[in-house]
Order: C-alpha cells, then structure tokens, then sequence
C-alpha cells in the first residue's frame, strides 16, 4: 500500500528557524512586547536578568500591536539588524 | 529545500496496520483516519482545477504552505469524498486573508476552532446537513470537511497541541465544526446572496470561532423575546468583548422573527442594541478596559453604541444571523469569537469558481 505524506509543504517555504546561538555572554537583546496586559514590565525582568547574568545588553523594546498576529515584517527586519536575540511571548 | 510534495510512504498491503501506521506517523486528530492511499488522493484531485503545487495558503509565522496536492491527502483522511474538496479548498483561501489570523487564533490558548457556514446550491449538491442536528454528527460531508480543516491545521501547518497549538481548554468543534445554511423554508436572503456572488454561486464563510452556547427559548413569541435571549447570551460576562458574532436561528424562532416582519438587518440591530453591560457591571467582574471602552465609543463609533455600556461587537454587522436546524424545537445558537477585539474577522470566498482572482 502506498501512502501520500499529509505533512507536506510547498515549493516556496522561506521562512526557517534561525541557527542555536552559541552563548549568551555580552549579546544584544531586543524586547517585543505584545500589548498583552503588563507585557512590557514583564518581559523588562527578563531582559534584566539577562543583563545581571550575562552581561548582556538590552535595546529600546520593540512593539506589536496585535499579540496574536507575527510582528510587521518592518519590525523583524530592523531587529534582525540591532540585536543578537529577541524576548517575547506572554500570554494571558 | 526540494519540493517533497509526492513523498510516499510504502507500508504493508493490510488496512488496520495502515490506519494504525497513520498514528505512529502522528496524523491523526485522536480518531482513526482513511490512510491517503495514492489513487484516493488523485481523484479528489480531479476536482481542482490547478496544478497540485499550487499554494492556497501559508502560515505567516512559519512560512509553511497548503498545497492543493496536500489538501487533497488531508481530505482523504478525514474521509472526504472528492466533491467535497472545492468547499475545502475554498475555506483555506478565506482562512488565508490575513484578517482572518489563522495563525493566531489556532495558536492561542483560547481554544478557537474555525467554524464553516457553507451558503448555496453546492450544500444540497454534495448532500451537507442543514436540517436536524445541525452541528451534531451523522452527516459525511459536515463532518469530514471540518475535520479535513483540522488535520490540514494539524499535519501541514503543524500546529500541534501543547505546542504550537496552546489552547486551555479546546473546544470541541476543535474535531469538526462545518454546518449548511439552511435554504428550505428560509425567508431571508442566503448568505451567499448577501456577499455579492453571482447567482448561483455558493460560498463557505470562516469564523474562529469559541465554543457553542444553545439559546433555548419556548415560550417567547415574538421577535424582542426570541433575540432578547439570544442577545443575553451575547452579553454573558463570559463572552462580552468587542468580538464578532455567529447567531444562527432554528427555523421555529425565525418563524417568530420573520414573521413579525423583521429582516437580517432589523434583528442585527437590535441583537447589537440589547447584547451590552454597563461599565460598573464589566468592572465588577474585572473585564473593563478602557481602550476597549474609547475603541467602541470613539467619535465615529456607531449610532446605536451607548454611553455607559460595552457592546458585543463595534457594530450590527459584526453579528452574522443564518438560519439552521430541524423544523421543531426553540432552540437557537450563539457561537462568541475566538478574537476579544479585531484579532481576526470573519471571511468568506466563493466555491468551486475563481472571481477575481490571480491565478
């Protein structure tokens, strides 16, 4: 019996994760806040723990305005120029 | 990356070590599937016109596509027979707008399942259940065309529970959550006609949808009673957002609403009017905002909006009202929106037929 493989995708995917960093020490963080309540104090503790154990820095905190939706494109494009990794994701 | 759409899995000539084997792969929504054997899938093929590379949507955070060739396998195993495939093929093209959100509100831990209203001839020409049990099971059609739109969301955009898919709770319409508009015994015009198709021309509307609330109502007789309770439903505390609205009414409460010479409209109207909670109430229970408050009361918020109180919805189109079910029983149905704002809006696209599109 021969099966088709219901997980396929198309021809033109060109969106993949990105590689594993290798370290954390010294990096660049960026913040994406979602607009969910409270979002950005939250994800601001986090950065700073990064800050305290790492050493790490934190740039201006980008934003979404819809938390469900992937950020504009715009906003992706300039993060991948600033920053080394990004936070976000906060549910409810 | 090479396209792998005609991957094939070779497996023993026996069909319960295949269906056992669609489990191992995990495919399956919980419940045993048709394994998508290749000459299965090429007849449901024959009823899309393009090629089966053909992209009919993509998931905007992962950038995973739906071929026409992998709607296809995924029909197969929800049991579809072939004719049903244009209606599928039709529901991703609407659930791929982008106010829609598909990713979003499959995503979410809000648990939203989209829900198919199919509108027009092509509901009685593949034989969908618009009568009695309306969202209940013993119909193929209903049935497997939802649950195609399932394990598509499943095998193909990868949303997986627990991880891409973090609902809380679900929703049982997670399964399959299809129904017909009614057209038998229907006053009103057919969604389809109100979206400006051609006549003739069915369609298949996309709501992301929350869970199903019965309206239950056999006493009231006449129209301010009948939506009167359907809109109290609306305003639950646990429902009440500025969210869209699906209201379909059993034909015994149309009868009463129609039949006072009610159209779509007027009851939209008043649905939006009565379905609201003062602030004080919406504060008592912790669920005021007030940018959810000015978003509904700006200055060009709409006319029947009212100060002091939060509406369901921005406006009376925000409250789609069809017609569904058995002739007896006073039993209506409102189905919340996954979205407690704009988060995704309801779509629609015509079956079976390309109007102004690209390809």
């Amino acid at each position: 019996m021969r099966l088709y493989d219901p997980t396929s995708s198309g021809p033109e995917r060109t969106l993949f994760r990105a590689p594993v960093l290798t370290g954390l020490d010294g990096k660049t963080i960026g913040i994406l806040e979602n607009g969910k309540l409270n979002a950005v104090e939250m994800l601001r503790e986090v950065g700073a723990l990064f800050e305290a154990r790492h050493g790490c820095v934190v740039r201006p905190v980008y934003s979404k305005s819809n938390a469900s939706a992937p950020a504009p494109a715009g906003v992706l494009a300039q993060a991948v120029g600033e920053v080394d990794f990004l936070i976000t994701g906060l549910g409810d | 990356m090479p396209f792998d759409s005609q991957r094939i899995h070779e497996v023993p000539d026996d069909l319960l070590a295949a269906i056992d084997y669609c489990y191992e792969q995990g495919w399956t929504d919980g419940l045993p599937v048709i394994p998508p054997v290749v000459d299965r899938v090429d007849a449901t093929l024959a009823f899309e016109g393009r090629p089966p590379v053909a992209v009919i949507a993509t998931h905007p955070a992962t950038g995973l596509q739906l071929t026409v060739h992998a709607a296809a396998v995924n029909a197969v195993m929800a049991g579809c027979l072939p004719e049903y495939f244009p209606v599928l093929v039709a529901a991703f093209e609407a659930m791929d707008k982008p106010d829609f959100n598909f990713h979003g509100s499959t995503a979410s831990t809000g648990g939203s399942a989209p829900l198919l209203i199919v509108s027009g001839p092509v509901a009685d020409d593949i034989g969908m259940n618009a009568d009695v049990n309306l969202f209940g099971p013993g119909n193929r059609a209903n049935a497997t065309i939802g649950r195609a739109v399932r394990l598509i969301l499943r095998n193909v955009f990868q949303m997986i529970p627990g991880i891409s898919d973090k609902s809380t709770q679900g929703n049982p319409g997670k399964y399959s959550f299809c129904i017909a508009e009614r057209a038998r015994g229907n006053p009103w015009p057919l969604l389809c006609e109100t979206q400006d198709y051609p006549p003739g021309v069915s369609s298949v509307t996309v709501f992301a949808a929350g869970g199903f609330c019965n309206v239950e109502n056999h006493g009231g007789n006449t129209p301010e009673q009948i939506l009167g309770s359907v809109a109290d439903a609306m305003a639950n505390y646990g429902c009440i957002t500025l969210g869209q609205s699906v209201v379909i009414l059993s034909p015994e409460h149309m009868r009463i609403v129609d039949g006072a010479g009610w159209s779509r409209a007027d009851a939209q109207s008043f649905l939006f009017t009565q379905a609201k909670r003062s602030v004080d109430g919406m504060k008592s229970v912790g669920k005021y905002r007030d940018s959810e408050y000015d978003h509904q009361h700006q200055a060009a918020a709409h006319a029947l909006a009212e100060p002091g109180f939060v509406h369901r919805g921005l406006s009376p189109d925000d409250i789609l009202i069809a017609m569904g079910g058995g002739d007896a029983g006073g039993h209506s149905c409102f189905i919340p929106s996954w979205s407690r704002g704009r988060g995704s809006i309801m779509q629609h696209k015509p079956i079976g037929v390309c109007i102004d599109c690209e390809q």
